[in-house]
């Protein structure tokens, strides 16, 4: 699964640090997520498109050989 | 009884998320350096029987703070993390438990033949670890259906 996280945060001027403090999460979190080391939750991808008042699809992208 | 099993899940589901505050981080680290000093100390003096066992019981409950010990931001990808560490450390914790003494025996029956054994001290706690980890995956996999 890939993702377009980095680009929504720029897009919103947000330093990982701050995305992670605005959704209850540590910097880390955020980082592995946008370096696709790890696959959020349903609740934390909602999240994430709350803050970037985007669908979840456009944050997250299955590709062919999820 | 089927009112019994559920209670008793619900008490496991709750009990599953049990974790100490961020603090006995640092507290436990403390009582693992403690008693690993006094371990060292007690080589220079004469002590009774007991304190070799005690301070290794000590050492072991230091470490399990540790590890049930929450972060200071107690996410999700800190649970993963955690899920996985404790999944290697049963697979590793046994085989290691499994060919340890073998290896001990071995060398044993180098040095002094007379006196080697296989030690299997560890049967019972990697049988009852195994066995819970069994249960319990059974118990919440069932409480899902």
């Amino acid at each position: 699964m890939k993702n377009r996280l980095k680009v929504h945060r720029a897009i919103k001027d947000l330093t990982q640090e701050d995305l992670a403090k605005l959704l209850g999460v540590s910097r880390q979190t955020i980082n592995s997520i946008e370096k696709n080391r790890y696959v959020p939750s349903t609740l934390l991808a909602l999240k994430l498109s709350k803050v970037f008042e985007v669908h979840v699809n456009e944050i997250f992208e299955l590709e062919s050989g999820d | 009884m089927g009112n019994f099993c559920e209670s008793e899940t619900r008490l496991l589901k709750r009990w599953s998320n049990f974790q100490l505050p961020n603090r006995f981080l640092k507290i436990g680290w403390a009582i693992i350096i403690g008693t690993f000093l006094l371990m060292i100390a007690k080589k220079f003096v004469d002590e009774p029987s007991w304190v070799k066992p005690l301070l290794r019981n000590i050492m072991i409950l230091g470490f399990l703070m540790v590890s049930i010990s929450r972060e200071k931001i107690e996410d999700e990808f800190v649970a993963s993390l955690r899920a996985i560490s404790y999944r290697l450390a049963i697979v590793i914790g046994v085989l290691y438990a499994l060919v340890q003494p073998y290896v001990t025996y071995a060398v044993e029956l180098l040095l002094d033949p007379d006196s080697a054994k296989v030690d299997d001290g560890y049967f019972q706690v990697l049988l009852y670890i195994l066995l819970v980890q069994i249960l319990f995956f059974n118990v919440l996999k069932r409480s899902y259906k």
